[in-house]
């Protein structure tokens, strides 16, 4: 993923686009912890309302992989199921992991 | 040069990345943000700020974007406010019901940045457009009766703005004019004028003209649009025969960019700190007298320490060598590389020195404005 590339389709320079992945990590990182949350309390509302905000965050930035996950994954809640949502937060937090800015120098 | 305040955008969202992407992006063109990630929070900065304009979220826990535009919209302080809806919900009736509470325009999720910037100035011209048209400025302006004194900023006054400059007047009533625009923070605004004729109607449309620049130079317009819109007031009130040329350089530090905006001016000279000094020509329209002229425009990326300069054509012409400003600008050249190492501020005093030496008078009036980036 080329973050000069996508924060120049964004019209931002390089550091205020890592500034924000930075506060995207955070954020989804948090976002996640409710769709647990959700999952525990089998609450799906809560699951979709999480998943909504990460998809919209991650379409932002042009994270596509990761806006269509989180819109897959609200879509699912909005019905009502959890099903699978286990794996999806695992491939959800790996995907957010592997944005670390600092692993691009 | 007085202090403008900038316009003022309300951003709503419970998302935190949002909203920081909002204020990133609008922050570094001019304008004020203020953030909240709920709706109470955004109706009390709502009361308390009067903003401009709000982008609002319509997808938030406890109250979402139409319960806030329901309150914004019963309370007579806020309910003139336009409010722009960000919203990843496509469904033709929930937009409808947006519209019907009174929203002015929807931004669909994810957004674009620039899709989110053009659609604040859209929306902030319409409501300057309600409040005052073109021709309510031109009524304005032919009831002043008294030019204004001290209308000439000082770079002591305006340490922001960064720029030296050189004026002379041969007569009193002279027709070179300039002015420095504080449009934000980091954006500012510098116009060199020469109008045609020196008598007491210069003096009158000189305050005109300054008054116009205050009035449209602003974040919500391009260079460009600031002054078509000056050109097009000045049409309808400039004296019969009357014109002006003149240069608007439009400089953004934050992104480091510059636009040239040329009205029928000598070319500004630019002196990059690594480089030899260039002439950026364009070719456009003079100032009041067509109602569709066309001006030059031209946009540079710049970076710190270039120099510009910007002049009237006293100080490259000369009726008595015959020199026009089109051949004499060229000549002049070499001459910026002898003031490189001069501080900005002190710079065009010294061009001129250079230029004309100590027994020399000028044959017009000077004007020179140099700027740093």
């Amino acid at each position: 993923m080329d973050f000069n590339d996508l924060a120049s389709r964004l019209g931002v320079d390089e550091e205020d686009f890592k500034e924000l992945v930075e506060l995207f990590v955070t954020t989804t990182f948090s976002d996640i912890g409710k769709i647990k949350k959700g999952i525990s309390d089998n609450n799906p509302a809560d699951a979709a309302a999480a998943s909504h905000s990460i998809k919209g965050a991650a379409g932002n930035l042009g994270f596509d992989e990761i806006f269509s996950l989180a819109r897959d994954m609200e879509m699912q809640a909005k019905k009502g199921s959890l099903d699978g949502f286990n794996s999806y937060i695992k491939d959800l937090e790996n995907k957010v992991s592997a944005l670390n800015p600092s692993m691009r120098g | 040069m007085e202090q403008k305040q900038p316009y003022t955008v309300l951003a709503v969202d419970d998302n935190r990345l949002n909203l920081k992407l909002i204020e990133k992006s609008l922050s570094k063109e001019g304008y004020k943000i203020f953030c909240a990630d709920n709706g109470p929070d955004a109706r009390a900065i709502a009361l308390k700020e009067k903003p401009d304009l709000i982008l609002l979220d319509i997808e938030m826990p406890g109250e979402s974007g139409f319960d806030v535009i329901r309150k914004l919209k019963d309370n007579a302080e806020t309910n003139a406010i336009p409010v722009l809806f960000l919203t990843g919900v496509s469904e033709v009736d929930s937009k409808l019901k947006g519209f019907d509470l009174g929203a002015v325009d929807y931004i669909t999720k994810p957004f674009h940045p620039l899709e989110v910037l053009a659609r604040v100035r859209i929306h902030l011209k319409l409501s300057i457009a309600t409040n005052s048209l073109i021709t309510g400025q031109a009524n304005k302006l032919r009831q002043l009766t008294e030019a204004q004194v001290s209308m000439l900023p000082t770079p002591a006054d305006n340490p922001d703005a960064k720029f030296g400059v050189y004026y002379k007047a041969l007569e009193e009533a002279g027709g070179d004019f300039y002015d420095i625009l504080n449009i934000s923070e980091n954006i500012k605004g510098y116009f060199v004028a020469d109008f045609s004729g020196h008598d007491i109607k210069t003096s009158y449309m000189t305050a005109s003209v300054k008054a116009l620049l205050a009035q449209n130079c602003t974040p919500v317009y391009s260079p460009i649009e600031s002054i078509k819109m000056i050109n097009d007031v000045l049409v309808e009130i400039m004296p019969g025969g009357k014109y002006l040329t003149a240069c608007y350089m439009h400089i953004n530090r934050t992104t480091h960019k510059l636009t040239i905006i040329n009205a029928g001016h000598p070319p500004v000279v630019c002196l990059p700190v690594k480089g030899e000094p260039f002439l950026i020509k364009t070719e456009g329209d003079i100032l009041g007298m067509f109602k569709d002229a066309h001006f030059g425009v031209q946009s540079l990326t710049v970076s710190s320490g270039d120099r510009f300069f910007a002049y009237s054509d006293g100080l490259v012409e000369s009726a008595e060598k015959k020199i026009t400003w089109a051949s004499g600008a060229d000549s002049l050249l070499p001459v910026y590389r002898e003031v490189a190492g001069v501080p900005y501020e002190q710079a065009p005093e010294a061009l001129i020195h250079y230029l004309f030496g100590k027994g020399t008078l000028p044959e017009d009036d000077i004007v020179v404005l140099c700027v740093e980036v």
